[in-house]
């Protein structure tokens, strides 16, 4: 079994909604975002479209991040998902520099979004399952996967553009949209062997 | 701007600069690279004409480099985990290589300067080979660390590891022009034309690595030229690494026929002070592949 997630950007509508119910679920500091959504605006008007583009660790197969890392910390745990161990991260941040989808942030100390008042109980809360001074990411919500539920993002997407299943199964809801809609990958030429495809706006 | 800012200025902008190595903390890695560098090629080049206090600056550059990279880690305390992955990471190699130096050239010094001779002779050839290979090891590690960096195409470049084995010897016969005039000893003569040649190997290095990535690098590559040569780092470059690094110690060098040990020092000072804000430079001129569509879906 080969986890994957399959997004429509032809479905995408930028509701950021998978960004916020990635930061509810995991509880990461200000300024992480293990999912996050780029809008952009392409051409000169009146020839002008929005590019809207949701952006995730890709759990690639052949993970630059998890060869670079000098501890083992960045590993493929089951069904190919690319986590992390921090009891092993030692913070040097090479899997950040090598990671081409640029999604992965160091945790550099445990900041909260009230400055001097404090974190707020839910921070508090939140916060605890995070170790400072190392690296953190997306891991396709294992505790949530653990109870047999999608990950946040997929569940809450509005616009029901995401998908999640087995891309070594040739059955599978991801596998198929893949294979009849041509899903393609960002940089393909990283050879990194990505496990997040794209289906084209 | 406080990092919060920053980090969230940097995530909307198109060519988002990497700033984990070479800013804040960050910089410690720099100086860390560049200490252990010079120490190595310090060492290789004392071991090659036998100049000893060339090998005890060298311990002690590579120890305070060692500490530098410690003091760059979140979880320092843990930096022997950093021995697990020899298999696949040049981090881990650099911390192995490091590592061996430190206890080669360590036990290698103690024995070589208690001269106890007889059995110990072989411990203390055995050390020195450890240590020479842990210092070759240095030498070569770095330059793989960055080329290994798959999400910044200014480093990924194959020429990046050749470049930083350059720097590490010239860095070398920097500390040996500057121990020379600090101990009062002439230094070898061919240490200069040895500079000269690393120079020159230097700049025809980065001036192929510079139009490798304009030319054919992407886009990213092509920003952190532009961020280099008329960019937010072209004081750095321009002052830091052309005009101190090999303005300045080529004027000293042509300055007169004679180099008395002074101007042999200010040379080397010269040189290494380039040196580090080249690989400052280099560093911060990172910026990570943005994230687009491919073109025409």
């Amino acid at each position: 079994m080969r986890l994957g997630m399959v997004i429509d950007l032809k479905r995408c509508m930028g509701c950021y909604g998978c960004q916020m119910s990635c930061k509810a679920e995991h509880g990461t500091p200000p300024g992480v975002f293990f999912s996050r959504l780029l809008k952009r605006e392409e051409g000169r008007y009146p020839t002008v479209r929005q590019i809207l583009l949701p952006v995730l660790c890709n759990h690639c197969s052949d993970a630059p991040c998890v060869e670079v890392c000098p501890t083992g910390a960045s590993h493929y745990a089951e069904h190919g998902v690319v986590d992390i161990d921090p009891e092993l991260c030692v913070g040097c941040r090479s899997c950040m520099m090598a990671c081409p989808y640029s999604n992965r942030y160091f945790n550099v100390d445990q900041r909260n979004y009230f400055g001097d008042a404090g974190p707020t109980p839910y921070e508090e809360m939140r916060s605890a399952r995070h170790t400072e001074s190392t690296v953190m990411k997306c891991n396709f919500c294992k505790d949530r996967r653990a109870e047999g539920k999608d990950p946040a993002c997929v569940a809450n997407c509005a616009a029901k553009a995401r998908f999640f299943g087995d891309l070594e199964d040739p059955t599978s809801i991801v596998s198929q949209l893949i294979k009849d809609r041509s899903g393609f990958v960002l940089h393909p030429e990283s050879g990194a062997n990505p496990n997040v495809y794209y289906l084209a706006p | 701007m406080n990092r919060y800012d920053q980090l969230i200025t940097d995530l909307g902008s198109d060519y988002r600069p990497q700033r984990e190595w070479g800013e804040g903390r960050g910089l410690l890695l720099v100086i860390g690279h560049f200490l252990v560098g010079v120490a190595g090629g310090t060492w290789l080049l004392s071991s090659i004409y036998g100049i000893t206090a060339g090998l005890v600056v060298a311990y002690l550059l590579g120890g305070l480099g060692g500490i530098t990279h410690l003091m760059f880690l979140g979880h320092p305390e843990v930096a022997f985990k950093m021995m697990r992955n020899v298999r696949t990471s040049w981090v881990s190699r650099g911390f192995v290589g490091l590592s061996l130096f430190l206890l080669g050239g360590g036990v290698y010094l103690a024995l070589m300067l208690a001269s106890l001779g007889g059995p110990w002779r072989a411990i203390e050839l055995l050390a020195q080979i450890v240590a020479m290979l842990g210092a070759l090891t240095v030498i070569g590690y770095m330059g793989f660390c960055y080329t290994a960096s798959k999400a910044i195409p200014y480093w990924h470049s194959p020429l990046h590891p050749a470049l930083y084995i350059a720097y590490a010897v010239r860095g070398g016969v920097a500390a040996l022009l500057v121990i020379s005039a600090a101990t009062g000893t002439t230094a070898n003569a061919s240490l200069l034309q040895l500079w000269i040649a690393m120079s020159v190997l230097i700049t025809l290095f980065f001036v192929f690595e510079t139009q490798g990535a304009w030319t054919s690098g992407n886009i990213a590559a092509r920003w952190s030229v532009r961020d280099v040569l008329s960019g937010r780092l072209a004081i750095s470059f321009y002052g830091g690494t052309l005009a101190m690094g090999l303005i300045v110690p080529v004027l000293l060098l042509v300055s007169s026929a004679e180099h008395p040990p002074v101007i042999m020092a200010l040379i080397g000072i010269a040189s290494a002070a380039g040196d580090f804000f080249m690989k400052l430079t280099t560093v911060k001129a990172g910026v990570y592949l943005p994230l687009v569509l491919p073109s025409r879906r």
